[in-house]
Protein backbone atom coordinates (compact mmCIF):
# COMPACT_ATOMS: atom_id res chain seq x y z
CA UNK A 1 0.00 0.00 0.00
CA UNK A 2 1.26 3.43 -0.81
CA UNK A 3 -0.79 6.29 1.37
CA UNK A 4 -0.20 10.07 0.97
CA UNK A 5 -1.00 12.96 2.61
CA UNK A 6 -1.58 16.40 1.69
CA UNK A 7 -0.86 18.80 4.67
CA UNK A 8 1.54 18.34 7.04
CA UNK A 9 -0.56 19.88 10.30
CA UNK A 10 -3.39 18.52 12.97
CA UNK A 11 -4.94 16.40 10.10
CA UNK A 12 -2.16 15.84 7.80
CA UNK A 13 0.51 14.56 10.77
CA UNK A 14 -2.19 12.69 13.22
CA UNK A 15 -3.58 10.42 10.29
CA UNK A 16 0.36 9.95 9.41
CA UNK A 17 0.92 8.70 12.83
CA UNK A 18 -2.26 6.52 13.09
CA UNK A 19 -1.39 4.57 9.81
CA UNK A 20 1.96 4.07 10.90
CA UNK A 21 1.17 2.78 13.87
CA UNK A 22 -1.06 -0.58 12.85
CA UNK A 23 1.00 -0.63 9.15
CA UNK A 24 4.36 -0.92 10.17
CA UNK A 25 5.86 -1.39 6.40
CA UNK A 26 3.83 0.07 3.71
CA UNK A 27 4.70 3.65 2.52
CA UNK A 28 3.55 6.44 3.88
CA UNK A 29 4.40 10.49 2.29
CA UNK A 30 3.33 13.75 3.58
CA UNK A 31 3.50 16.86 1.63
CA UNK A 32 3.65 20.40 2.84
CA UNK A 33 3.91 23.45 0.97
CA UNK A 34 5.24 25.09 4.20
CA UNK A 35 8.50 26.38 5.31
CA UNK A 36 8.49 25.23 8.41
CA UNK A 37 8.16 21.54 9.46
CA UNK A 38 5.67 20.25 12.46
CA UNK A 39 4.44 23.97 13.63
CA UNK A 40 1.33 24.29 15.36
CA UNK A 41 -0.32 27.01 14.32
CA UNK A 42 -2.35 27.82 17.30
CA UNK A 43 0.84 28.47 19.39
CA UNK A 44 1.45 31.66 16.70
CA UNK A 45 -0.37 34.11 18.26
CA UNK A 46 1.81 33.17 21.69
CA UNK A 47 5.15 33.69 19.45
CA UNK A 48 3.24 37.00 18.73
CA UNK A 49 2.92 37.79 22.02
CA UNK A 50 6.91 37.10 23.00
CA UNK A 51 5.59 34.23 25.17
CA UNK A 52 7.65 31.37 23.47
CA UNK A 53 10.19 31.41 20.60
CA UNK A 54 9.99 28.95 17.66
CA UNK A 55 11.81 26.50 19.15
CA UNK A 56 8.52 25.89 20.97
CA UNK A 57 6.73 26.17 18.06
CA UNK A 58 7.20 22.29 17.08
CA UNK A 59 4.04 20.19 18.51
CA UNK A 60 5.81 16.71 17.74
CA UNK A 61 9.42 15.82 18.30
CA UNK A 62 11.44 17.50 15.12
CA UNK A 63 13.01 14.21 14.65
CA UNK A 64 9.07 12.38 13.69
CA UNK A 65 9.37 12.13 10.19
CA UNK A 66 12.60 9.63 10.86
CA UNK A 67 11.62 8.05 13.82
CA UNK A 68 8.42 6.76 12.09
CA UNK A 69 9.73 5.98 8.48
CA UNK A 70 7.57 8.57 6.68
CA UNK A 71 8.77 10.39 3.72
CA UNK A 72 8.19 14.28 4.38
CA UNK A 73 8.22 16.77 1.17
CA UNK A 74 8.62 20.32 2.86
CA UNK A 75 7.86 23.29 0.45
CA UNK A 76 6.29 21.39 -1.59
CA UNK A 77 2.78 21.87 -3.13
CA UNK A 78 0.53 20.02 -4.04
CA UNK A 79 -1.21 21.45 -8.04
CA UNK A 80 -3.02 18.77 -9.35
CA UNK A 81 -4.65 14.81 -8.74
CA UNK A 82 -5.41 12.51 -11.27
CA UNK A 83 -7.83 10.18 -10.28
CA UNK A 84 -7.83 7.69 -12.89
CA UNK A 85 -4.10 7.10 -12.86
CA UNK A 86 -4.27 7.59 -8.66
CA UNK A 87 -1.54 10.38 -8.40
CA UNK A 88 -0.42 13.95 -7.39
CA UNK A 89 1.42 16.36 -9.07
CA UNK A 90 3.95 18.95 -7.89
CA UNK A 91 4.44 22.44 -8.69
CA UNK A 92 7.77 21.70 -9.62
CA UNK A 93 6.25 18.51 -12.07
CA UNK A 94 7.30 15.57 -9.50
CA UNK A 95 4.42 12.98 -10.37
CA UNK A 96 3.99 10.93 -6.44
CA UNK A 97 1.30 7.58 -6.89
CA UNK A 98 -0.82 6.91 -4.09
CA UNK A 99 -2.97 3.89 -3.39
CA UNK A 100 -5.14 5.68 -0.42
CA UNK A 101 -4.87 9.60 -0.35
CA UNK A 102 -5.78 11.69 2.52
CA UNK A 103 -6.73 15.78 1.74
CA UNK A 104 -5.57 17.81 4.68
CA UNK A 105 -5.11 20.92 3.48
CA UNK A 106 -6.83 23.26 5.92
CA UNK A 107 -8.31 26.56 5.71
CA UNK A 108 -7.11 30.18 4.33
CA UNK A 109 -7.99 32.99 6.37
CA UNK A 110 -11.05 35.05 5.07
CA UNK A 111 -10.01 38.70 3.38
CA UNK A 112 -11.89 41.80 3.34
CA UNK A 113 -12.82 43.86 0.02
CA UNK A 114 -11.51 47.17 1.05
CA UNK A 115 -9.99 49.43 -0.65
CA UNK A 116 -6.57 50.07 -0.06
CA UNK A 117 -5.81 46.02 1.29
CA UNK A 118 -2.90 45.36 -0.50
CA UNK A 119 -0.84 48.56 1.49
CA UNK A 120 2.30 47.72 3.49
CA UNK A 121 1.32 46.73 6.71
CA UNK A 122 -1.51 44.54 6.55
CA UNK A 123 -1.54 40.96 7.56
CA UNK A 124 -3.42 37.83 8.48
CA UNK A 125 -2.05 35.83 11.02
CA UNK A 126 -2.04 32.30 9.35
CA UNK A 127 1.48 30.67 8.93
CA UNK A 128 4.76 30.83 10.21
CA UNK A 129 6.05 33.47 7.49
CA UNK A 130 2.85 35.38 8.53
CA UNK A 131 3.75 35.87 12.40
CA UNK A 132 7.72 36.44 10.95
CA UNK A 133 7.02 39.17 9.30
CA UNK A 134 4.28 41.10 11.45
CA UNK A 135 7.38 40.55 14.16
CA UNK A 136 10.26 42.02 11.69
CA UNK A 137 8.03 44.82 11.57
CA UNK A 138 6.99 45.48 15.07
CA UNK A 139 9.39 47.87 16.58
CA UNK A 140 8.55 50.75 14.06
CA UNK A 141 5.01 50.00 14.99
CA UNK A 142 3.09 51.80 17.66
CA UNK A 143 -1.03 51.44 17.03
CA UNK A 144 -2.56 48.56 15.61
CA UNK A 145 -6.18 48.00 14.29
CA UNK A 146 -7.41 44.57 14.27
CA UNK A 147 -10.78 43.86 12.29
CA UNK A 148 -12.80 41.48 13.16
CA UNK A 149 -13.70 40.19 16.82
CA UNK A 150 -13.86 36.51 16.38
CA UNK A 151 -11.62 34.48 18.46
CA UNK A 152 -8.19 34.35 15.86
CA UNK A 153 -9.17 38.51 15.96
CA UNK A 154 -9.18 38.52 19.58
CA UNK A 155 -6.14 35.71 19.65
CA UNK A 156 -4.37 38.46 17.37
CA UNK A 157 -4.92 41.52 20.06
CA UNK A 158 -4.30 40.22 22.89
CA UNK A 159 -1.08 38.99 21.50
CA UNK A 160 -0.17 42.57 20.46
CA UNK A 161 -1.43 43.99 23.30
CA UNK A 162 1.16 41.75 25.46
CA UNK A 163 3.59 43.54 22.97
CA UNK A 164 3.02 46.71 24.62
CA UNK A 165 1.36 48.01 21.44
CA UNK A 166 -1.83 50.51 21.44
CA UNK A 167 -4.45 48.02 20.01
CA UNK A 168 -8.02 48.27 18.78
CA UNK A 169 -10.26 45.61 17.41
CA UNK A 170 -13.15 46.42 14.83
CA UNK A 171 -15.91 44.28 15.21
CA UNK A 172 -18.77 44.54 12.56
CA UNK A 173 -21.58 42.80 15.26
CA UNK A 174 -22.80 44.32 17.84
CA UNK A 175 -21.10 41.68 20.34
CA UNK A 176 -17.00 40.36 20.28
CA UNK A 177 -16.80 36.32 19.29
CA UNK A 178 -20.11 36.32 18.32
CA UNK A 179 -19.78 33.07 16.37
CA UNK A 180 -18.81 31.37 20.56
CA UNK A 181 -20.60 32.73 22.57
CA UNK A 182 -23.66 35.07 23.56
CA UNK A 183 -23.95 38.72 24.72
CA UNK A 184 -23.69 38.05 28.42
CA UNK A 185 -20.34 36.13 28.01
CA UNK A 186 -18.82 38.13 25.23
CA UNK A 187 -19.63 41.64 27.59
CA UNK A 188 -17.55 40.48 30.73
CA UNK A 189 -14.52 39.05 27.77
CA UNK A 190 -15.01 42.76 26.33
CA UNK A 191 -14.61 44.45 29.83
CA UNK A 192 -11.69 42.36 30.54
CA UNK A 193 -9.72 43.28 27.24
CA UNK A 194 -10.88 46.72 27.83
CA UNK A 195 -9.62 46.91 31.23
CA UNK A 196 -6.37 46.25 29.84
CA UNK A 197 -5.98 48.70 27.33
CA UNK A 198 -7.41 47.05 24.64
CA UNK A 199 -9.62 49.38 22.28
CA UNK A 200 -13.45 47.23 21.53
CA UNK A 201 -15.09 49.20 18.96
CA UNK A 202 -18.50 47.39 18.03
CA UNK A 203 -20.81 47.82 14.97
CA UNK A 204 -18.33 49.18 12.77
CA UNK A 205 -16.47 48.14 9.71
CA UNK A 206 -13.79 49.47 8.04
CA UNK A 207 -14.26 51.67 4.84
CA UNK A 208 -10.82 51.85 3.61
CA UNK A 209 -7.11 51.62 4.36
CA UNK A 210 -5.29 55.11 4.16
CA UNK A 211 -1.75 55.99 3.61
CA UNK A 212 1.26 55.76 0.98
CA UNK A 213 3.09 52.54 0.74
CA UNK A 214 2.26 51.68 4.09
CA UNK A 215 -0.73 51.80 6.04
CA UNK A 216 -1.04 55.12 8.20
CA UNK A 217 -5.32 55.40 9.15
CA UNK A 218 -8.04 53.05 8.35
CA UNK A 219 -11.22 55.11 7.69
CA UNK A 220 -14.41 53.32 9.10
CA UNK A 221 -17.98 53.46 8.24
CA UNK A 222 -19.43 55.91 10.95
CA UNK A 223 -16.61 58.25 9.15
CA UNK A 224 -13.89 57.98 11.91
CA UNK A 225 -10.32 57.73 10.89
CA UNK A 226 -8.03 55.66 13.59
CA UNK A 227 -4.44 56.17 12.82
CA UNK A 228 -2.37 53.08 12.92
CA UNK A 229 0.76 51.84 11.47
CA UNK A 230 -0.37 48.26 11.31
CA UNK A 231 -3.57 45.68 10.66
CA UNK A 232 -4.28 42.73 11.09
CA UNK A 233 -7.23 40.55 9.53
CA UNK A 234 -8.75 38.25 11.88
CA UNK A 235 -11.81 37.89 10.31
CA UNK A 236 -11.91 33.79 9.84
CA UNK A 237 -10.81 31.17 7.93
CA UNK A 238 -12.46 29.26 4.58
CA UNK A 239 -11.72 25.74 3.52
CA UNK A 240 -8.66 25.11 0.98
CA UNK A 241 -10.79 23.24 -1.62
CA UNK A 242 -9.56 24.16 -5.06
CA UNK A 243 -7.25 21.13 -5.20
CA UNK A 244 -10.37 18.33 -4.23
CA UNK A 245 -12.84 20.73 -6.73
CA UNK A 246 -10.22 20.52 -9.32
CA UNK A 247 -10.58 17.06 -9.67
CA UNK A 248 -13.66 16.96 -9.63
CA UNK A 249 -14.74 15.36 -5.34
CA UNK A 250 -17.93 16.78 -3.93
CA UNK A 251 -17.53 20.45 -2.65
CA UNK A 252 -19.57 22.66 -0.84
CA UNK A 253 -18.27 24.89 2.01
CA UNK A 254 -15.57 22.79 2.56
CA UNK A 255 -14.66 19.06 0.98
CA UNK A 256 -17.90 16.69 1.92
CA UNK A 257 -17.00 13.56 3.04
CA UNK A 258 -19.17 10.76 4.57
CA UNK A 259 -19.20 9.04 8.15
CA UNK A 260 -16.02 7.25 7.15
CA UNK A 261 -14.15 10.62 6.17
CA UNK A 262 -14.66 9.29 2.53
CA UNK A 263 -14.88 12.35 -0.50
CA UNK A 264 -16.67 11.14 -3.21
CA UNK A 265 -13.53 8.84 -4.69
CA UNK A 266 -13.40 5.47 -2.77
CA UNK A 267 -9.56 6.29 -2.42
CA UNK A 268 -9.49 10.04 -1.37
CA UNK A 269 -10.42 11.03 2.31
CA UNK A 270 -10.79 14.20 3.71
CA UNK A 271 -9.94 15.62 7.72
CA UNK A 272 -9.46 18.72 9.61
CA UNK A 273 -10.27 22.48 8.36
CA UNK A 274 -10.68 21.60 4.93
CA UNK A 275 -13.70 19.29 5.41
CA UNK A 276 -17.39 19.20 6.02
CA UNK A 277 -18.24 16.90 9.11
CA UNK A 278 -21.08 16.16 10.83
CA UNK A 279 -21.47 18.05 14.08
CA UNK A 280 -23.20 16.41 16.90
CA UNK A 281 -24.68 19.25 18.81
CA UNK A 282 -26.42 20.96 15.80
CA UNK A 283 -27.54 18.07 13.77
CA UNK A 284 -26.17 19.08 10.69
CA UNK A 285 -22.98 19.09 8.65
CA UNK A 286 -20.66 21.90 8.77
CA UNK A 287 -16.62 22.60 9.23
CA UNK A 288 -15.63 22.69 12.90
CA UNK A 289 -12.20 24.60 11.99
CA UNK A 290 -10.33 23.66 15.46
CA UNK A 291 -7.34 21.84 16.47
CA UNK A 292 -8.91 18.58 18.33
CA UNK A 293 -11.25 18.04 15.71
CA UNK A 294 -8.59 18.15 12.87
CA UNK A 295 -6.68 15.29 14.96
CA UNK A 296 -9.54 13.54 15.67
CA UNK A 297 -10.47 13.62 11.80
CA UNK A 298 -6.85 12.71 10.88
CA UNK A 299 -7.05 9.76 13.09
CA UNK A 300 -10.26 8.44 12.02
CA UNK A 301 -9.64 8.93 8.70
CA UNK A 302 -6.06 6.84 8.58
CA UNK A 303 -8.18 3.84 10.45
CA UNK A 304 -10.90 3.92 7.73
CA UNK A 305 -7.87 4.17 5.03
CA UNK A 306 -6.39 0.95 6.91
CA UNK A 307 -9.99 -0.23 5.89
CA UNK A 308 -10.86 -0.49 9.05
CA UNK A 309 -14.40 0.61 8.99
CA UNK A 310 -14.69 3.28 11.52
CA UNK A 311 -17.35 5.53 11.70
CA UNK A 312 -17.03 9.45 13.29
CA UNK A 313 -19.41 10.60 15.01
CA UNK A 314 -19.13 13.94 14.06
CA UNK A 315 -17.27 16.92 15.80
CA UNK A 316 -18.47 18.91 18.35
CA UNK A 317 -17.69 22.55 18.44
CA UNK A 318 -15.95 23.94 21.47
CA UNK A 319 -13.29 26.42 22.10
CA UNK A 320 -11.17 27.86 25.34
CA UNK A 321 -9.59 31.10 24.91
CA UNK A 322 -7.69 32.92 28.18
CA UNK A 323 -7.31 36.70 27.86
CA UNK A 324 -5.75 38.64 30.69
CA UNK A 325 -6.74 35.71 33.45
CA UNK A 326 -10.33 35.12 32.27
CA UNK A 327 -10.53 31.85 30.72
CA UNK A 328 -13.82 31.31 29.05
CA UNK A 329 -14.95 27.82 27.09
CA UNK A 330 -17.76 27.52 24.99
CA UNK A 331 -19.31 24.48 23.25
CA UNK A 332 -22.10 23.51 20.98
CA UNK A 333 -25.25 25.57 20.65
CA UNK A 334 -24.72 28.68 23.02
CA UNK A 335 -27.33 31.17 21.32
CA UNK A 336 -29.97 29.10 19.83
CA UNK A 337 -32.32 30.74 17.30
CA UNK A 338 -35.78 29.66 18.67
CA UNK A 339 -35.58 30.30 22.05
CA UNK A 340 -38.78 28.83 23.16
CA UNK A 341 -37.36 24.93 21.65
CA UNK A 342 -34.82 25.43 24.34
CA UNK A 343 -34.50 25.37 27.90
CA UNK A 344 -31.69 27.87 29.33
CA UNK A 345 -30.25 27.46 32.88
CA UNK A 346 -27.72 30.15 33.52
CA UNK A 347 -25.93 32.30 36.57
CA UNK A 348 -23.55 35.32 36.98
CA UNK A 349 -22.22 35.29 40.14
CA UNK A 350 -19.13 37.16 40.66
CA UNK A 351 -17.99 37.95 37.58
CA UNK A 352 -18.65 34.32 36.95
CA UNK A 353 -21.34 33.55 33.86
CA UNK A 354 -22.61 29.88 33.33
CA UNK A 355 -24.75 28.97 30.79
CA UNK A 356 -26.04 25.57 29.63
CA UNK A 357 -28.34 25.12 26.76
CA UNK A 358 -31.00 22.06 26.77
CA UNK A 359 -33.30 20.85 24.47
CA UNK A 360 -35.29 17.60 25.30
CA UNK A 361 -33.45 17.20 28.80
CA UNK A 362 -29.80 17.05 26.61
CA UNK A 363 -27.35 19.66 26.84
CA UNK A 364 -26.30 20.46 23.48
CA UNK A 365 -24.39 23.69 24.89
CA UNK A 366 -22.88 25.77 27.28
CA UNK A 367 -20.58 28.97 28.28
CA UNK A 368 -18.39 29.15 30.95
CA UNK A 369 -16.52 32.69 31.93
CA UNK A 370 -14.37 32.80 34.77
CA UNK A 371 -14.77 29.38 36.38
CA UNK A 372 -13.73 26.43 32.83
CA UNK A 373 -13.64 23.43 35.21
CA UNK A 374 -16.65 21.68 34.36
CA UNK A 375 -16.18 21.80 30.76
CA UNK A 376 -14.68 18.58 29.97
CA UNK A 377 -17.03 16.85 31.91
CA UNK A 378 -19.92 18.96 30.13
CA UNK A 379 -18.17 17.66 26.70
CA UNK A 380 -19.18 14.24 27.47
CA UNK A 381 -22.55 14.55 28.06
CA UNK A 382 -23.01 16.78 25.15
CA UNK A 383 -21.41 14.59 22.59
CA UNK A 384 -23.00 11.20 23.99
CA UNK A 385 -26.55 13.01 24.25
CA UNK A 386 -26.97 12.02 27.61
CA UNK A 387 -30.43 12.90 29.49
CA UNK A 388 -29.61 15.09 32.68
CA UNK A 389 -32.98 15.71 33.45
CA UNK A 390 -31.61 13.57 37.41
CA UNK A 391 -28.62 16.32 37.73
CA UNK A 392 -30.37 19.95 36.30
CA UNK A 393 -30.20 21.37 39.73
CA UNK A 394 -26.50 20.30 39.72
CA UNK A 395 -25.50 21.96 36.82
CA UNK A 396 -24.40 25.80 38.35
CA UNK A 397 -22.85 24.13 41.51
CA UNK A 398 -19.74 25.76 42.25
CA UNK A 399 -18.48 21.84 43.02
CA UNK A 400 -20.12 20.36 39.68
CA UNK A 401 -17.47 17.55 39.14
CA UNK A 402 -17.13 13.75 37.47
CA UNK A 403 -18.79 12.32 40.80
CA UNK A 404 -21.94 14.35 40.10
CA UNK A 405 -22.63 12.58 36.76
CA UNK A 406 -21.47 8.97 38.20
CA UNK A 407 -25.11 7.87 38.18
CA UNK A 408 -25.26 8.66 34.71
CA UNK A 409 -22.63 6.91 33.94
CA UNK A 410 -23.35 3.59 35.67
CA UNK A 411 -27.59 4.18 34.36
CA UNK A 412 -26.44 5.04 30.33
CA UNK A 413 -22.98 2.91 30.05
CA UNK A 414 -23.56 1.62 27.00
CA UNK A 415 -24.08 5.64 25.88
CA UNK A 416 -20.49 6.19 27.13
CA UNK A 417 -17.19 5.41 25.72
CA UNK A 418 -14.97 3.02 27.57
CA UNK A 419 -12.71 6.29 27.86
CA UNK A 420 -15.50 8.27 29.84
CA UNK A 421 -16.28 6.10 32.23
CA UNK A 422 -13.62 3.80 32.43
CA UNK A 423 -12.83 1.70 36.12
CA UNK A 424 -14.98 4.02 38.01
CA UNK A 425 -18.09 2.50 37.70
CA UNK A 426 -16.75 -0.71 38.88
CA UNK A 427 -17.90 -0.01 42.32
CA UNK A 428 -20.58 2.45 41.68
CA UNK B 1 6.35 -3.47 49.34
CA UNK B 2 7.63 -0.21 47.90
CA UNK B 3 10.36 -2.42 45.63
CA UNK B 4 7.11 -4.04 44.62
CA UNK B 5 5.26 -1.26 43.55
CA UNK B 6 8.31 0.50 41.85
CA UNK B 7 8.06 -2.82 39.95
CA UNK B 8 4.32 -2.54 39.14
CA UNK B 9 4.86 0.92 38.39
CA UNK B 10 7.03 0.73 35.26
CA UNK B 11 4.64 -2.29 33.83
CA UNK B 12 1.45 -1.43 31.55
CA UNK B 13 -1.91 -1.40 32.32
CA UNK B 14 -1.07 -0.95 36.14
CA UNK B 15 -3.70 1.93 38.01
CA UNK B 16 -4.84 3.47 40.67
CA UNK B 17 -8.45 2.85 41.60
CA UNK B 18 -11.10 4.00 43.89
CA UNK B 19 -12.62 1.80 45.90
CA UNK B 20 -16.00 4.04 46.34
CA UNK B 21 -17.38 1.70 49.04
CA UNK B 22 -13.74 2.34 51.10
CA UNK B 23 -13.52 6.14 50.48
CA UNK B 24 -14.66 8.34 53.28
CA UNK B 25 -13.71 11.76 51.65
CA UNK B 26 -11.05 12.18 54.36
CA UNK B 27 -8.83 14.25 52.05
CA UNK B 28 -5.57 12.67 52.93
CA UNK B 29 -4.69 11.65 49.14
CA UNK B 30 -5.73 15.44 48.64
CA UNK B 31 -2.71 16.07 51.07
CA UNK B 32 -0.57 14.08 50.13
CA UNK B 33 -0.58 15.09 46.28
CA UNK B 34 -0.05 18.50 47.10
CA UNK B 35 2.89 17.53 49.47
CA UNK B 36 4.23 15.47 46.89
CA UNK B 37 4.23 18.15 44.30
CA UNK B 38 5.34 20.88 46.69
CA UNK B 39 9.18 22.37 46.90
CA UNK B 40 10.09 21.27 49.49
CA UNK B 41 7.68 17.61 49.86
CA UNK B 42 7.13 18.87 53.33
CA UNK B 43 3.67 19.93 54.42
CA UNK B 44 4.99 22.53 57.18
CA UNK B 45 7.18 24.06 54.95
CA UNK B 46 4.72 23.55 51.89
CA UNK B 47 1.82 25.71 53.28
CA UNK B 48 4.00 28.27 53.29
CA UNK B 49 4.98 28.22 49.79
CA UNK B 50 4.52 31.33 47.80
CA UNK B 51 2.46 29.73 45.14
CA UNK B 52 0.70 26.87 47.33
CA UNK B 53 1.33 23.32 45.87
CA UNK B 54 -1.48 22.10 43.45
CA UNK B 55 -2.86 18.95 44.30
CA UNK B 56 -4.09 16.56 41.33
CA UNK B 57 -6.52 14.61 42.76
CA UNK B 58 -9.84 15.20 44.49
CA UNK B 59 -12.61 13.45 46.82
CA UNK B 60 -15.87 14.52 44.66
CA UNK B 61 -19.11 12.92 46.47
CA UNK B 62 -22.72 12.31 45.44
CA UNK B 63 -25.42 10.92 47.40
CA UNK B 64 -23.39 9.71 50.19
CA UNK B 65 -20.63 8.12 47.57
CA UNK B 66 -17.34 9.68 47.45
CA UNK B 67 -14.62 8.80 44.98
CA UNK B 68 -11.22 9.91 44.80
CA UNK B 69 -10.37 10.80 41.33
CA UNK B 70 -7.62 11.58 39.33
CA UNK B 71 -6.63 10.97 35.63
CA UNK B 72 -7.38 7.73 34.84
CA UNK B 73 -4.75 7.91 32.21
CA UNK B 74 -6.67 7.05 29.03
CA UNK B 75 -5.62 4.71 26.45
CA UNK B 76 -7.25 6.70 23.60
CA UNK B 77 -6.95 9.97 25.38
CA UNK B 78 -8.94 12.95 24.35
CA UNK B 79 -6.47 15.53 26.26
CA UNK B 80 -3.75 14.70 24.21
CA UNK B 81 -5.89 15.32 20.92
CA UNK B 82 -6.36 18.41 22.30
CA UNK B 83 -3.13 19.56 23.39
CA UNK B 84 -2.31 21.96 20.74
CA UNK B 85 1.29 22.57 21.75
CA UNK B 86 2.13 19.07 22.16
CA UNK B 87 2.74 18.94 25.80
CA UNK B 88 0.11 16.14 26.55
CA UNK B 89 1.52 12.99 25.26
CA UNK B 90 1.68 9.13 25.95
CA UNK B 91 4.34 6.92 27.55
CA UNK B 92 4.02 4.22 25.31
CA UNK B 93 5.77 1.80 28.05
CA UNK B 94 3.47 2.48 30.63
CA UNK B 95 0.58 4.17 28.80
CA UNK B 96 0.80 7.03 31.37
CA UNK B 97 -0.18 10.30 29.86
CA UNK B 98 2.19 12.55 30.60
CA UNK B 99 2.70 15.79 30.49
CA UNK B 100 5.94 18.52 29.39
CA UNK B 101 5.73 21.58 31.21
CA UNK B 102 8.28 23.43 29.48
CA UNK B 103 5.93 23.26 26.12
CA UNK B 104 2.80 24.24 28.20
CA UNK B 105 1.24 27.55 27.29
CA UNK B 106 -1.88 27.41 29.67
CA UNK B 107 -4.67 27.02 26.48
CA UNK B 108 -6.94 25.31 28.71
CA UNK B 109 -7.89 22.93 26.06
CA UNK B 110 -6.93 19.49 27.56
CA UNK B 111 -9.46 21.27 30.75
CA UNK B 112 -11.73 21.54 27.78
CA UNK B 113 -11.51 17.90 26.75
CA UNK B 114 -10.76 15.79 29.81
CA UNK B 115 -13.90 14.06 30.96
CA UNK B 116 -12.83 13.40 34.68
CA UNK B 117 -12.51 17.00 34.99
CA UNK B 118 -8.98 15.85 35.97
CA UNK B 119 -6.89 18.33 34.65
CA UNK B 120 -6.08 21.34 36.90
CA UNK B 121 -5.71 24.79 36.07
CA UNK B 122 -1.96 26.46 38.37
CA UNK B 123 -2.95 29.66 37.49
CA UNK B 124 0.27 31.45 38.84
CA UNK B 125 2.28 29.71 36.32
CA UNK B 126 -0.30 29.81 33.95
CA UNK B 127 0.06 26.02 33.06
CA UNK B 128 -1.87 22.64 33.83
CA UNK B 129 -1.19 20.18 36.13
CA UNK B 130 -2.29 16.49 36.34
CA UNK B 131 -1.48 13.63 37.79
CA UNK B 132 2.32 12.34 36.73
CA UNK B 133 1.96 8.89 38.68
CA UNK B 134 4.81 10.72 41.41
CA UNK B 135 7.84 10.16 39.10
CA UNK B 136 9.99 11.02 42.51
CA UNK B 137 9.29 8.54 44.55
CA UNK B 138 8.64 4.74 44.44
CA UNK B 139 5.41 4.46 45.75
CA UNK B 140 2.29 6.91 45.08
CA UNK B 141 1.71 9.51 47.78
CA UNK B 142 -1.90 9.08 47.80
CA UNK B 143 -2.32 5.20 47.74
CA UNK B 144 0.24 5.42 50.61
CA UNK B 145 -1.97 8.01 52.71
CA UNK B 146 -5.21 6.97 52.31
CA UNK B 147 -5.96 5.31 55.87
CA UNK B 148 -8.92 3.04 54.55
CA UNK B 149 -7.24 1.32 51.68
CA UNK B 150 -9.85 2.83 49.12
CA UNK B 151 -6.99 3.26 46.75
CA UNK B 152 -5.50 0.61 45.14
CA UNK B 153 -2.80 0.32 42.46
CA UNK B 154 -3.12 -2.75 39.81
CA UNK B 155 -4.34 -4.16 36.86
CA UNK B 156 -8.44 -3.77 36.54
CA UNK B 157 -8.84 -7.62 37.36
CA UNK B 158 -6.82 -7.27 40.54
CA UNK B 159 -9.04 -4.31 41.52
CA UNK B 160 -11.96 -6.23 40.18
CA UNK B 161 -11.21 -9.45 42.40
CA UNK B 162 -10.56 -7.34 45.10
CA UNK B 163 -13.77 -5.76 45.30
CA UNK B 164 -15.92 -8.74 44.72
CA UNK B 165 -13.57 -10.84 47.36
CA UNK B 166 -16.05 -8.09 50.10
C1 LIG C 1 -3.46 31.98 15.23
C2 LIG C 1 -4.33 30.77 15.30
C3 LIG C 1 -4.75 30.32 16.55
C4 LIG C 1 -5.55 29.19 16.66
N1 LIG C 1 -5.95 28.79 17.88
C5 LIG C 1 -6.71 27.69 18.00
C6 LIG C 1 -7.10 27.21 19.29
O1 LIG C 1 -6.76 27.77 20.33
N2 LIG C 1 -7.89 26.12 19.35
C7 LIG C 1 -8.28 25.44 18.24
O2 LIG C 1 -8.97 24.44 18.36
N3 LIG C 1 -7.90 25.85 17.02
C8 LIG C 1 -7.14 26.95 16.88
N4 LIG C 1 -6.77 27.36 15.62
C9 LIG C 1 -7.22 26.56 14.46
C10 LIG C 1 -6.29 25.36 14.21
O3 LIG C 1 -5.00 25.81 14.05
C11 LIG C 1 -6.75 24.58 13.02
O4 LIG C 1 -8.04 24.08 13.26
C12 LIG C 1 -5.83 23.41 12.68
O5 LIG C 1 -4.54 23.85 12.43
C13 LIG C 1 -6.36 22.64 11.50
O6 LIG C 1 -5.44 21.70 11.09
P1 LIG C 1 -5.44 21.09 9.62
O7 LIG C 1 -4.40 20.06 9.63
O8 LIG C 1 -6.83 20.70 9.23
O9 LIG C 1 -5.11 22.30 8.63
P2 LIG C 1 -3.97 23.41 8.62
O10 LIG C 1 -3.39 23.58 9.96
O11 LIG C 1 -4.52 24.58 7.94
O12 LIG C 1 -2.84 22.77 7.71
C14 LIG C 1 -2.99 22.51 6.36
C15 LIG C 1 -1.62 22.45 5.75
O13 LIG C 1 -1.70 21.99 4.41
C16 LIG C 1 -0.89 22.81 3.61
N5 LIG C 1 -1.40 22.74 2.22
C17 LIG C 1 -2.58 23.20 1.76
N6 LIG C 1 -2.69 22.96 0.44
C18 LIG C 1 -1.56 22.33 0.06
C19 LIG C 1 -1.09 21.82 -1.17
N7 LIG C 1 -1.81 21.91 -2.29
N8 LIG C 1 0.13 21.22 -1.21
C20 LIG C 1 0.87 21.10 -0.09
N9 LIG C 1 0.47 21.56 1.12
C21 LIG C 1 -0.73 22.16 1.20
C22 LIG C 1 -1.01 24.17 4.23
O14 LIG C 1 0.02 25.03 3.87
C23 LIG C 1 -0.95 23.81 5.69
O15 LIG C 1 0.35 23.69 6.14
C24 LIG C 1 -5.95 28.49 15.49
C25 LIG C 1 -5.52 28.92 14.24
C26 LIG C 1 -4.71 30.04 14.14
C27 LIG C 1 -4.25 30.49 12.79
S1 LIG D 1 -6.10 14.02 31.86
FE1 LIG D 1 -8.20 13.31 31.56
S2 LIG D 1 -8.34 12.83 29.36
FE2 LIG D 1 -6.17 12.99 29.84
S3 LIG D 1 -5.56 10.86 30.25
FE3 LIG D 1 -6.09 11.81 32.23
S4 LIG D 1 -8.25 11.32 32.56
FE4 LIG D 1 -7.82 10.91 30.38
S1 LIG E 1 -3.05 23.88 28.79
FE1 LIG E 1 -1.02 23.06 28.35
S2 LIG E 1 -1.23 20.82 28.49
FE2 LIG E 1 -3.30 21.72 28.35
S3 LIG E 1 -3.79 21.65 26.15
FE3 LIG E 1 -2.92 23.69 26.56
S4 LIG E 1 -0.73 23.46 26.15
FE4 LIG E 1 -1.57 21.37 26.33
Amino acid sequence: MKYLIIGGSAAGVACAETLRKHDKSSEIAVISDEVFPLYSRCLLTYLLAGSIDESKLYFKDKTFYEDNNIKFYLCKKAVSIDRKEKSITLKDRTKISYDKLLLATGASPKLVDVPGIDKKGVFTVRKIDDARSIMKMLNKVERIAVLGGGLIGLRDAYALRQRGKEVAVIVKSPQVLSQMVDKQAASLIAARLEKNGIKIMTGLAAKEIIGKEFVEEVLLDNGEKIKCQMIIIGKGVKANTELAASCGLKVEEGIVVDEFLKTSDENIFAAGDCAQTYDIARGERRINALWPCAVEQGERAALNMLDKKIKYDGSLSMNSVDFFGLASISMGVTKPKEEKDYEIISQVKNNIYKKFVLKENVIVGMVLVGDIKPAGIISILIKNRIDVSSIKHLLLDDNFDYAKIMPLVAKYKDKFKLEECKDTIITY
Amino acid sequence: MTKDLLKKKKTKDIKIYCDITKCVGCRSCEIACAVEHSKSKDIFSAIKEKALPKKRVKAENINNKIISLHCQHCEDAPCIKACMSGALSKDEKTGATLQDKDKCVGCWMCVMSCPFGAIVQDVENHIAVKCDLCPDREDFACVAACPTGALFVGTKEEFEKKVKKK
